[in-house]
């Protein structure tokens, strides 16, 4: 049971090179996988070809084969209320029919025909541990970006996917916000789901995700634990950046080179102060 | 010099206060962080001094003049909106005319028009994309797209919402530098935000906003330093946990410090 990627190729309409290149990979169920790469690697396309929206949704031409729980994401009427998909617009997402946002998260619920105890259940869970819980009768439009973000997610829950697909979802989000989020992710990949995540934060997302993809030009170039890439070079060649300790500890290399500013780089602040404090 | 100044402004959502009884000041070349968490009023205030929003009470004044009676197109040529979902100001068929679009409005001369576009788009690594339609691009291009647009015409007043929301690192370096160099120039930056490490970088003041109210306004790496439920910046962590001077704040600054620790005896 997963996402599984066989030599996927895409190309937006007009666009003079692919936006993903033969991209071979199994996403699995259990695992927080993280998909990092430069503003315009291939990210959100790949979030997009898992999820079935592109190209039905963005046009383009697909070549190769993408399958979810084993079957064709963008046709196949079984995997209704499996795949939940997050924008990185909160905006952009909403029913804009909904008048509060109860009924904003019962919407995708309701049109799947659940009985309607199971519904308000699912809602006041889900608005609970988004902790929104107190904007339940407010109109979404009233709503700040990140309390729209924070009730995105309250949707996203409250349809207990199997597989979670997250394209920056906590660009809006406050403290308690991400930290909240995380716990979802962590959470849902427990329970035996697929969680596809694409960040451009990867000092919050190297302590959260098991495995890290990071593309370039659409390929997929590296494919790990986070700490073993985020440790070390490689990624610096093919992205612009990662983490700020790196960051830190190469420009501090640039100044004086030394041992202690080399890969492998520290991953946590504990780890940069140990290993930079003589 | 003030350029925006809030004197005890009530504003409410269908008589629900979101901006409770509010005053600061901004001068110019002030680089503001407005801080907070989800629903403290960040944006309603940025869009009060937009005049996207009229006080219910109190007064909001922009470049010298009250907001009071007036329209977001009678602000345009002094302030500037980076809106947190930048496609709600995009509406022109490619990148090029975007950001040509406010100048013209202004009536400039053609010739100032695309010398003005030309350097913005060089300044945010946007030239390769000019001829692209903005809605092509991915979201947080069109981002850099939208501030391209609204800092052009050099405003006074920049009002940024979430201006690195999914940037990678380079596209949040480029916002810095043109941050800095138009806070140099006098124009006054505010920006609501929860990317402190970019604040920290691009800013020196940080306002902290809870149900609509100040709870605090000071100096941002003190504000960052009080722990007021932010989690500060990786780098000012790394610089408070070894033991630097309270100054040393931004990536550069602690690099150099990490590179002078002593050397270990050999």
């Amino acid at each position: 049971m997963s996402v599984v990627f066989e030599g996927v190729s895409f190309r937006y309409p007009e666009a003079r090179v692919p936006a993903l290149r033969d991209v071979s990979v199994s996403i699995r169920p259990g695992e927080v996988t993280w998909v990092f790469g430069d503003l315009g690697a291939g990210a959100t396309t790949l979030l997009l070809v898992a999820s079935g929206l592109a190209p039905r949704h963005t046009s383009g031409v697909l070549s190769g084969r993408v399958t979810v729980l084993g079957v064709d994401p963008a046709t196949d009427p079984a995997l209704q209320g499996d795949i939940a998909y997050v924008t990185a617009s909160p905006e952009a997402q909403l029913s804009h029919v909904a008048e509060t946002v109860s009924q904003e998260v019962a919407f995708a619920p309701a049109n799947l025909g659940w009985p309607r105890e199971r519904i308000w259940n699912a809602v006041g869970q889900a608005l609970e541990r988004a902790g929104v819980a107190q904007l339940a009768d407010r109109h979404p439009a009233e709503l700040s970006g990140g309390q729209l973000q924070r009730v995105v997610l309250a949707a996203m829950m409250a349809l207990e996917p199997r597989i979670w697909i997250l394209d920056e979802p906590a660009s809006a989000l406050d403290v308690s916000g991400k930290a909240m989020l995380h716990v979802l992710l962590r959470e849902a990949a427990s329970s035996g789901a697929v969680v596809l995540v694409a960040s451009e934060d990867a000092d919050a997302m190297a302590g959260v995700a098991d495995r890290m993809i990071v593309l370039s030009e659409g390929s997929t170039i590296l494919d790990d634990a986070p700490s073993t890439i985020l440790s070390g070079d490689a990624v610096w060649q093919v992205c612009r950046g990662s983490t700020t300790l790196a960051d830190l500890a190469r420009r501090a290399g640039a100044i004086r080179p030394a041992s202690e500013f080399c890969a492998p780089y520290p991953i946590t602040v504990p780890e940069a102060v140990a290993r930079w404090r003589r | 010099m003030t350029v925006l100044c809030f004197d005890r402004v009530h504003f409410g959502y269908g008589g629900r206060p979101a901006i409770d009884d509010l005053t600061l000041s901004v001068d110019a070349g002030e680089g503001v962080a407005l801080l907070g968490p989800n629903g403290a009023g960040k944006t309603t205030a940025a869009r009060l001094a937009m005049a996207l929003e009229q006080p219910d009470r109190g007064e909001v004044t922009v470049a010298g003049a009250s907001t009071r009676g007036r329209q977001p197109e009678d602000l345009a040529a002094a302030v500037g909106f980076l809106f947190q979902d930048p496609r709600a100001q995009l509406v022109e068929r490619t990148v090029q005319l975007e950001v040509a679009f406010g100048p013209r409005a202004l009536g400039w001369e053609e010739s100032r028009v695309s010398g003005a576009v030309a350097d913005v788009l060089g300044q945010l690594g946007l030239t390769e994309v000019a001829g692209s339609h903005p809605y092509d691009l991915p979201l947080p291009t069109q981002r850099l797209v939208g501030l391209g647009s609204v800092l052009v015409a050099g405003p006074r007043l920049l009002l940024l919402d979430e201006p690195t929301a999914g940037l990678d690192r380079m596209g949040r370096e480029r916002v810095c530098r043109v941050v800095g160099q138009h806070r140099a120039k006098g124009t006054a930056v505010v920006a609501a935000t929860h990317d402190v490490g970019f604040a920290i970088e691009a800013l020196d003041r940080g306002i902290l906003l809870s149900e609509g109210r100040v709870l605090a306004d000071g100096s941002l790496a003190g504000l960052l330093d009080e722990a007021w439920d932010i989690e500060p910046p990786v780098a000012m962590a790394v610089s408070r946990a070894l033991g630097f001077p309270p100054t040393v704040n931004r990536l550069a600054d602690v690099a150099r410090a990490v590179a002078a620790l002593p050397v270990e005896a050999p």
